[in-house]
């Protein structure tokens, strides 16, 4: 199938790759010995994971009066996190699933290390409400089984129970469409490998013997998940916002909340998918397989989400002062005016502001820009939270309730800590499984590689002259 | 194939029938309607912003598609680009609205209403936003600035028809597109906000606005599928295939369910939260307006989830046009009941106010318990009346289409798009 | 002790994809039986050409997600309205709208698991399956038509090796599979 290829589109591949030079380069980070900096990394990622179960098993065994809550701000740093960590982990399953629907191609060059990213940060966010309910070891009782306690059954009406439902639905159904796609890579790996290697590696290929069938149900099962994670991804952060939005507090109820959530998750993920990238790019020499033109697509989504996000921080300003109702405007006056009005501004001047540089091409394809514009976002959608959670709860109804909050060492330990787990996580992933899909990446490769499309292209897709990748190289050489 | 539409003098006198039968079905509104004319105006304002949304929603979709790199659609997209034309009739349709805002000739807001606003805190409270100024820079400014977009668009794309092979014309198109979106993304708000969410002038929803414009865009894409299905069967776009059918069903399924998440999202938590001011809403449609608030979602949710869930369906002509139809109406339907109860409300405390014999006799008339047509269920004057506007609606689209080649057959993505192909199913014939 | 006699196969070695292609429409032109193809990467066009029936997959699915609709909706409709009522803010026993979320992750998670542990047991894949494998370079770079020869004589043979060198495979090799 010569696909034909609009003639302005930019290659997604470069360096006139053959099918076996992706292969080795993509393999090649798991077959070294790790290098300098990865190791670097992965100690301070270490580090940084037992802080967090320093400060976990601190927490359990003196309770979470080693927190800085109190009886009005009764949602903190905990929440905060949680909320922050499960927004960054809609980025894997939105690229993976809405761009394959949509037919992006430059998803191939990162959907992968996006997908893992997603059930890192999941990992991550799901230890908070776990966390915060104090008796870890009744945890379980989140869980609709059959008891001795009446049988009183978990509350189905309560958005906290909905949260346990999409987290977990979440974490499953991205896993499976994650290792779905490992497959077949692992099995590049496998007949590569010799020895224990290769007994590991074909354990975790499942199998796989690249037969046409077998292809043609992988890429059935691929687009039913892609179509089944789709509204999966938009409602788990729906519900997330639900937590907030079916209460009665002023400043949290508001309908906005559920679309204006998802699109602050697809921000703040893709500023991490960002983050994360630009430094495997460099680290595992991918360049020529998550180009500029990658970053830009990513720092176009970027920019429609952060204005998005923006409309609707207005949208919430107006209708506060158009309802006419007195709670909902006083909210608002402290969100923009109160005691944390510092957040706000973080919180605007990071998400609704900085991403505006991007309408210039030439900073969307600035490497050090993008790079530094990833790590404001991430700290600005952290402020976010904190403004929604805490700024709202730190004025209630009686003024003689009003309440000031700082975290204690062990509320930042936590949240520090879950940097490293993720990070440790992260970086075993980069060691053993190909950080981009393999597979995918060479089915594009006739449709997107420098050789074939772009200004570089050595012969025109009209020809039906039938031509291998290696005829190609010759004919460069 | 011929690159030409021909706008048919057959056709044009159909539609020119049309029209008519809308002329005439307001006319017998207005003059069998009770003395604020409230059914008149109100399916007068249903259907000048239901057509004007749609016309606006091709714009958008336009300028999306351009900037995400989408090929598939250029085939066909002289259609949207004939479909935002209408947005300048409807600017036109819509000043007598704004000045009944000014004159008080209709009494479809709340808010215009003087002696109303003095004696209603919150309607004073809104009232600098809430006005006739506010309203008319609303209706006539940003539509005019969507216009514009969309008339400069259209030009370059037909420049780019005598291009010269390079894609100067492509990049001034994306730089139009990027401009406007954002503009449209702010401005639809307030447009839809004071059009509207303002009819219930006492009630706010912050997703208010967003819900509408997913209304639109369903109903955008439901009618270019019939347009196209249509135009296909008189002999145009012969190159047109499943696929290009395909992605377009999948459109009208993608969007129908986010619709349907919005609706969702919008209702459970005004219903799970209770709070008075906003709940009353939704307490009106749900036990005045019954029938409508379910089949609402019964035609918009559940025919187009679970007939379009399929591969095949979604390749069909004929499925494909009984969907599109019937998603047509269900949006109709749907601004229907964001329009009626409201204005319904308003003309009965304006009449109860006035005391004039009149007036309690249309107020009698129109007591809640009784069940209106025109209001509790469109009757037949307001499908008429619909008719009347999808006919002037289709007299402009074609009127415009017959005007420019209908393949853009200079754009870069053309190619792409002729051979646009979706696997499995593995033909493209339908 | 006949089913453990081993299966013989020869197979044809391509570098590209639409080599590969013209390669099995020339097989078919011919009447020849292929066994399986086989490529590093899913090839656009090949499943008809092999005359593969479309995938039943996202039937499965489809049931597999109604099955979760009904399961979250009637379980929960179970427990509040017969096995222990309760009121919650003022909402009614049987609070369809608060069912909604539940139900829509149910109806997700069966039909995700199902289908993937599906896929799973029909390609006879999962953890601890050995599977043999025909040639390691599959995964790699090389596209294989592979053919079933227990039954061809050896003059069958060299023909079929002489049409798949004459169709452009850069090599023809044979294998012994577990049958």
């Amino acid at each position: 199938m010569s696909a034909k290829v609009s003639p302005i589109r930019e290659p997604l591949i470069n360096g006139n790759k053959t099918y076996h030079q992706i292969t080795e380069d993509i393999c090649a980070p798991t077959e070294r010995v790790p290098s300098l900096p990865w190791v670097i990394g992965f100690i301070v990622a270490v580090t940084g994971l037992a802080l967090y179960v320093f400060c976990l098993a601190w927490t359990i065994w003196f309770g979470i009066g080693t927190w800085d809550l109190n009886r009005t701000i009764n949602w903190g740093w905990d929440i905060t996190n949680f909320v922050w960590w499960v927004g960054i982990g809609h980025a894997g399953t939105l690229i993976s699933a809405i761009l394959l629907l949509f037919r992006q191609k430059w998803r191939t060059g990162v959907n992968r290390a996006a997908e893992a990213m997603t059930i890192f940060a999941v990992a991550c966010a799901g230890q908070f409400p776990l966390i915060h309910m104090g008796r870890l070891w009744l945890a379980f009782f989140i869980f609709p089984y059959p008891n001795t306690r009446g049988p009183l059954w978990v509350n189905f009406n309560s958005p906290l129970l909905w949260d346990v439902f999409a987290i977990s639905t979440y974490l499953t159904v991205s896993l499976l469409f994650w290792y779905t796609g490992l497959v077949p890579d692992f099995a590049t790996v496998r007949d590569r490998a010799k020895g224990l290697r290769k007994k590991v590696y074909n354990f975790l290929s499942f199998g796989w013997t690249g037969s046409a069938k077998h292809w043609q149900r992988w890429e059935s099962l691929s687009l039913v998940l892609a179509g089944l994670s789709t509204p999966l991804v938009l409602s788990v952060h729906t519900i997330v916002s639900f937590d907030f939005a079916t209460s009665v507090i002023p400043g949290w109820h508001t309908t906005i909340f559920p679309p204006y959530f998802v699109a602050g998750a697809i921000f703040s993920g893709f500023a991490m998918v960002l983050t994360l990238m630009i430094i495997a790019r460099k680290i595992f020499k991918l360049e020529d397989y998550i180009t500029l033109a990658h970053i830009e697509s990513m720092n176009k989504v970027i920019l429609l989400t952060g204005t998005i996000v923006g409309v609707a921080y207005l949208t919430e300003l107006f209708v506060a002062w158009y309802s006419g109702y007195l709670p909902e405007q006083w909210a608002f006056y402290n969100r923009v005016f109160g005691p944390y009005y510092w957040s706000y501004i973080g919180m605007m001047t990071c998400n609704v502001l900085s991403p505006q540089i991007f309408w210039v091409r030439k900073y969307r394809r600035n490497i050090v820009i993008t790079f530094v514009l990833s790590i404001f976002i991430n700290i600005g959608m952290w402020f976010e939270r904190f403004v929604i959670i805490a700024t709202t709860l730190a004025r209630d109804y009686l003024p003689s309730s009003w309440s000031y909050y700082t975290p204690t060492w062990v509320e930042i330990g936590l949240f520090v800590g879950t940097l490293g787990l993720f990070f440790t996580l992260f970086l075993i992933f980069a060691r053993v499984a190909p950080v981009i899909a393999i597979a995918e990446v060479k089915s594009i490769l006739k449709t997107a590689g420098n050789q074939y499309v772009g200004p570089d292209a050595i012969h025109h897709h009209h020809d039906h002259e039938v031509k291998t990748v290696a005829e190609e190289i010759k004919a460069i050489k | 194939m011929d690159n030409t539409f021909k706008f048919e003098s057959k056709q044009k006198t159909f539609l020119l029938g049309g029209m008519a039968l809308g002329l005439l079905c307001l006319a017998i509104t207005f003059l069998t309607d009770d003395s604020l004319h409230t059914r008149f105006w109100t399916n007068y304002l249903h259907n000048v912003t239901f057509f004007t949304g749609i016309s606006f929603m091709s714009m958008f979709i336009l300028s999306a598609f351009l900037i995400a790199w989408a090929g598939w659609y250029t085939y066909f997209k002289r259609v949207w680009e004939a479909m935002t034309q209408f947005m300048i009739v409807g600017l036109v349709l819509m000043l007598p609205v704004v000045a009944g805002v000014w004159l008080g000739f209709h009494r479809l807001y709340h808010w215009a209403d003087a002696d109303s606003v003095a004696g209603d805190e919150i309607l004073q409270w809104k009232s600098s936003f809430l006005n006739p100024t506010t309203f008319t820079i609303a209706s006539v400014l940003i539509v005019a600035i969507w216009y514009f977009f969309a008339n400069a668009f259209r030009k370059s794309s037909l420049a780019e028809d005598q291009g010269d092979g390079s894609y100067d014309q492509n990049k001034r198109q994306t730089v139009l597109a990027s401009i406007f979106l954002p503009i449209a993304g702010f401005s639809s708000a307030a447009v839809i906000w004071q059009w509207i969410m303002s009819i219930d002038a006492h009630w706010y929803s912050t997703l208010f606005a967003w819900y509408c414009g997913a209304s639109w865009f369903v109903s955008a894409i439901a009618i270019t599928i019939l347009l196209l299905i249509y135009l296909r069967g008189k002999g145009y776009y012969s190159d047109l295939n499943a696929s290009h059918l395909h992605d377009l069903g999948k459109y009208l399924f993608a969007f129908s369910i986010f619709w349907t998440y919005l609706w969702f999202s919008q209702f459970m938590l005004i219903w799970y939260a209770n709070v008075g001011e906003e709940t009353v809403y939704f307490q009106t449609r749900r036990d005045e307006y019954p029938a409508l608030f379910f089949l609402n979602l019964g035609i918009n949710f559940l025919i187009p989830f679970f007939v379009l869930m399929r591969n095949d369906t979604k390749r069909k002509a004929g499925t494909m046009a009984f969907v599109a139809g019937i998603v047509i109406l269900g949006h109709w339907i749907d601004y229907f009941l964001m329009i009626k109860p409201g204005a319904l409300h308003t003309a009965h405390e304006l009449m109860g106010h006035a005391h004039s014999a009149t007036a309690d006799a249309a107020h009698a008339g129109e007591h809640h318990s009784t069940i209106l047509a025109g209001f509790h269920y469109p009757g037949l004057l307001e499908l008429g009346t619909m008719l009347g506007f999808l006919s002037l609606f289709l007299y402009v689209f074609f009127n415009q289409l017959a005007k420019a080649p209908l393949i853009a057959k200079n754009d870069p993505y053309l190619e792409e798009s002729l051979a646009h192909h979706i696997e499995p199913p593995y033909t493209d014939t339908f | 002790m006949a089913a453990t006699v081993n299966k013989e196969v020869l197979y044809g070695v391509y570098d590209d994809e639409e080599i590969l292609l013209d390669a099995i429409k020339e097989a078919k032109r011919a009447h020849l039986e292929i066994w399986d193809v086989f490529s590093p990467f899913p090839v656009h066009g090949l499943d008809p050409l092999l005359g593969l029936s479309e995938s039943r997959l996202h039937i499965a699915g489809f049931i597999y997600g109604a099955i979760g609709t009904l399961t979250a909706f009637l379980f929960m409709t179970w427990v509040f309205t017969r096995d222990w009522p309760m009121i919650f803010g003022g909402k009614p026993y049987w609070s369809v709208p608060s069912f909604i979320p539940i139900t829509f992750e149910l109806t997700v998670l069966f039909a995700a698991v199902g289908m993937v542990v599906s896929f799973y047991i029909v390609n006879g894949q999962g953890p601890g399956v050995n599977n043999a494998i025909l040639d390691e370079r599959i995964t790699d770079d090389k596209f294989i038509i592979a053919f079933s020869v227990n039954n061809y004589s050896e003059e069958e043979k060299e023909k079929l090796s002489q049409f798949l060198s004459g169709t452009g495979a850069s090599e023809v090799l044979t294998k012994e599979m577990p049958a």
